[in-house]
């Protein structure tokens, strides 16, 4: 009886999450290459995002959008501008803050923690965080896009993020959204459209 | 030359023992029982602010977020703008619990400090001790934790604008409120659409703007 019960459970998780698999070596092989081949055509990105921000006791998740620019190797500016103005620019060992007008620099040198996550942020949005000895990687394909899904090994980092997801699309391999999901299980969701690749980005625009 | 002294002493003494909060203010008698902390009593709104926090020069910014959950019962969430969780708090009465914060940060003289300025902000009701009134406003004194509390409404409107934490001679924290600038008066009375929580004794100031779509 249990047994039927177990295989019944089986096939209706497989059913509720039936456009979810894993993918085999082969895949892997192919999605990463392929991930590899866009990030290294990508110069710049220029973006729109949407941030949802779930927390299980909120009735509505909190909206906050903005703009995003990356220049290689590792220039990224971060710009919510709304429903407030507050732009980070991760430089070197460096975040520029501009808070509504209220400039800091911030050195994550020295925050091991700090300069994991920052790296994350760049990585994710250049598609190319494969080569990394700190998170298990685990890498599915949906109907329409692939997914790949890092979960730390240091149990410091874990204490902050349980998981971290990225959407790729299947024809280009370009992220199309970033998930952050908490031990809580309370998540941050940001969802990139206007996407613009190689565009003419200046230097000056890096700065707060 | 000693008796000059000594004057000056006795009026620096009981100068500084002078409450400055109700200075200018004259006692009146209570006509209420309770004083009602209207904003963060609404259980179907999020309340959700851009929050800065400034405290000895270092600047930190960030998202609070607060929900009252039940009767008497607050959750209070400070996130990155990125969104991940720097606290996680519940108050529920003179119950505190600390669910979630940054190991960095987690210092009792920091989380004492979160602690009592987030139960001055959102403590709904409290017995009136005195009451006093001016031309503008009606300012109603409760005890708090060996402190006292003055909850200033204008007059005659009745928006809930100052809270003054005390000792018996000093202010401690001054809580600033701006209500939303709304059409429903009762809009206005209930949602803080600024909130500055400014520290008399230490340097640390933390203010608050509530999410507005654009």
């Amino acid at each position: 009886m249990r047994k039927y019960l177990f295989i019944l459970v089986l096939v209706c998780s497989s059913v509720l999450f039936g456009q979810e698999v894993t993918m085999n070596a082969s895949e892997i092989i192919a999605f990463k290459k392929q991930v590899q081949t866009t990030a290294s055509a990508t110069k710049t990105i220029t973006s729109d995002f949407v941030q949802y921000k779930h927390l299980d006791f909120l009735d509505n998740d909190i909206e906050t959008s903005g703009k995003l620019v990356f220049k290689s190797p590792d220039l990224v500016k971060w710009e919510y501008t709304n429903p407030y103005q507050y732009t980070v620019v991760f430089k070197e060992d460096q975040l520029l803050i501009n808070d509504g007008g209220t400039k800091s620099n911030v050195d994550i040198g020295s925050s091991k923690l700090f300069k994991k996550l920052s790296e994350l942020i760049v990585n994710s949005v250049k598609g190319t965080l494969f080569d990394t000895a700190d998170f298990d990687v685990s890498y599915l394909k949906t109907n329409g896009e692939n997914k790949v899904i890092f979960t730390p090994k240091d149990k410091k980092m874990a204490g902050y993020i349980a998981s971290f997801e990225l959407l790729f699309t299947k024809e280009d391999a370009t992220v199309t959204e970033v998930k952050m999901v908490e031990p809580s299980e309370d998540f941050t969701r940001i969802v990139f459209t206007n996407r613009i690749v190689n565009s003419n980005v200046n230097d000056a625009v890096f700065t707060n | 030359m000693m008796r000059f002294l000594l004057i000056s002493f006795l009026v620096f003494v009981t100068s500084s023992c002078a409450l400055k909060t109700t200075k200018g203010l004259q006692t009146t008698e209570i006509s209420e029982a309770t004083v009602v902390n209207p904003y963060f009593s609404d259980t179907a709104v999020d309340y959700v602010y851009k929050a800065k926090i400034a405290v000895y020069g270092n600047n930190f910014g960030g998202i609070v977020i607060i929900k009252k959950v039940g009767v008497n019962k607050h959750r209070v969430v400070f996130t990155t703008e990125f969104g991940s969780k720097i606290f996680d708090f519940l108050f529920e009465g003179d119950q505190f619990t600390k669910n979630f914060i940054l190991e960095d940060l987690d210092k009792k003289i920091l989380v004492n400090t979160l602690r009592k300025d987030f139960k001055l902000l959102l403590t709904e009701t409290m017995p009136v001790q005195e009451q006093f009134v001016s031309d503008d406003y009606k300012v109603y004194k409760s005890v708090a934790e060996n402190r006292y509390n003055f909850y200033f409404f204008t007059n005659p409107q009745g928006q809930l604008q100052k809270i003054v934490n005390t000792s018996k001679s000093k202010e401690k924290v001054v809580v600033l409120v701006t209500p939303l600038v709304s059409e429903t008066l009762s809009e206005a009375k209930m949602i803080a659409d600024k909130i500055a929580i400014n520290h008399q004794n230490i340097k640390l100031s933390i203010t608050m703007d509530y999410f507005k779509k654009n």
